[in-house]
């Protein structure tokens, strides 16, 4: 039976990690020792897949069990992988019987200590995200109810990681907008300053603004935010020229 | 219940595929049962937005609030938390904004922060004609639209062109650009910087009591000069 006074208070530490600052190796790292505490089994880690799809081991409840990982991992053979890769569940696999699914992995897991192990994917929509590693010292089955809260526990895990990657979407999106609200009104500010030193209307001062920044190979917004925070003289830009500039004298 | 409020809010907007920031404010409005509404973008560099406002009064307390730099919108996004206004008429809070406001018919102003976890991307703001407290579920309403408006206007940015605005945002967008050109002019003509310059407008405008954008085009259309403000 899982500890129930664990296992709720993991619940609660994980959701936190929705709201606060967010660092996803701290999570996994939560989500592998609180599986060792609250659960039946003697080792936990936690893999997650690279943008390139390559798993990678992200935690590990001891370094006995980041080195099977790493192990697992260097075969491209074990219960992590097949989660990740079938996006299903792997449980109760006794390892001494397991030599032929595994033929490295089985034998080098049982002579660190183990057992049985279980793989738990980490799912969210259609999309695997990576896998959690259960490992345990007895081949006994692990109960119902601890599969179903390591299955629980991972999901959480997995809901956090997609929050935080919408989270940070957000924030490169949102300083996009800042950025280019912010050029326009420097561009705004640019052209008042060379109307103004120049004696032009507000859309001569635009034309030629652009055709400096043409000419000098600038981007708009770069030299109109040189112009506004007085870095360029506005007086070195204002040549107007005629509207359209189609037929410019080379 | 917040999934029934967002279905509620969704369908008003279902007939835009690309809903407008008037149409946005619109449905806040309704969806909420208030007078008016408007949506101001505030940026952490200090660029200040409009992205829409269903009325005449929605529009002033944007322009208010950007004149005077105070208002429910201002406080949202720098607390973070909803601003509650139910009587302007007895508020010693924002005593220029609320003289003004109120002499524009609003009676009552709200702020709701639009965010997604802690990106701030600015205010929505609401008014009534009369004054009177959000009821909980109105409350509850205006959370909902503000996390709508926040998806809204970044998966809009999501299909900008690199560095600009996306086009939607930048039509519907009223960045006080004619306040900006008049910056420029006085802050060449006082030889000052142009965030003083800004300062100097605003001032003017508060002085005058007048539309900050009715000084600045009198400055661009060179009617009005700074130069002899004390």
């Amino acid at each position: 039976m899982p500890d129930q006074a664990i296992l709720v208070r993991t619940f609660v530490d994980l959701a936190d990690n929705l709201v606060d600052d967010f660092d996803v190796v701290d999570l996994l790292s939560l989500l592998a020792d609180r599986s060792v505490a609250a659960l039946d089994v003697a080792a936990a880690g936690v893999m997650l897949a690279a943008p390139s799809g390559a798993l990678q081991v992200v935690a590990s409840s001891s370094d006995a069990m980041r080195t099977l990982e790493l192990f697992e991992l260097q075969a491209d053979e074990g219960p992590c992988v097949d989660a990740y890769r079938s996006g299903e569940p792997v449980v109760n696999i006794d390892l001494a019987a397991a030599a032929a699914r595994w033929p490295s992995f089985a034998p080098r897991a049982v002579r660190g200590g183990f057992a049985s192990v279980h793989s738990l994917p980490m799912r969210h929509r259609k999309r695997t995200l990576g896998a959690v590693n259960l490992l345990r010292s007895e081949a006994t089955p692990l109960a119902d109810d601890d599969v179903h809260a390591a299955q629980a526990l991972a999901d959480i895990a997995t809901i956090a990681i997609v929050q935080h990657q919408l989270a940070i979407d957000a924030r490169i999106l949102n300083d996009q907008l800042a950025a280019a609200l912010n050029s326009r009104v420097v561009i705004e500010q640019a052209k008042g300053k060379i109307a103004q030193s120049a004696h032009l209307d507000m859309d001569q001062a635009f034309q030629s603004l652009r055709a400096h920044a043409r000419n000098h190979n600038l981007r708009l917004a770069e030299l109109a935010g040189r112009i506004a925070d007085g870095t360029i003289d506005p007086r070195s830009i204002a040549s107007p020229r005629p509207a359209g500039g189609a037929s410019r004298p080379s | 219940m917040a999934a029934e409020r967002l279905a509620r809010i969704l369908a008003l907007l279902a007939a835009d595929d690309r809903p407008s920031g008037r149409r946005l404010c619109e449905v806040a409005a309704e969806a909420t049962a208030m007078s008016g509404a408007g949506i101001a973008l505030l940026t952490a560099g200090g660029a200040q937005a409009s992205l829409g406002a269903t009325d005449s009064v929605s529009s002033l307390i944007e322009d208010l609030q950007y004149t005077l730099g105070e208002g429910p919108c201002i406080d949202a996004q720098r607390l973070g938390t909803v601003i509650a206004e139910p009587n302007l008429a007895a508020t010693s809070r924002w005593t220029a904004f609320s003289e003004r406001a109120l002499a524009g018919g609003a009676e009552a102003v709200f702020g709701f922060p639009i965010r997604l976890g802690a990106v701030a991307l600015g205010a929505l703001d609401l008014y009534r004609d009369q004054p009177g407290p959000l009821t909980d579920d109105q409350h509850a309403d205006a959370l909902v639209m503000a996390d709508v408006a926040a998806r809204f206007i970044l998966s809009a940015q999501a299909d900008a062109p690199p560095g600009d605005l996306d086009i939607d945002i930048a039509t519907d967008t009223h960045l006080w650009g004619v306040v900006h050109q008049a910056a420029g002019m006085v802050s060449v003509q006082l030889d000052i910087p142009v965030a003083d310059a800004l300062v100097r407008i605003r001032a003017h405008a508060f002085g005058a009591d007048r539309r900050i954008t009715e000084i600045a085009r009198d400055i661009v259309e060179r009617r009005l000069s700074l130069d002899d403000d004390s």
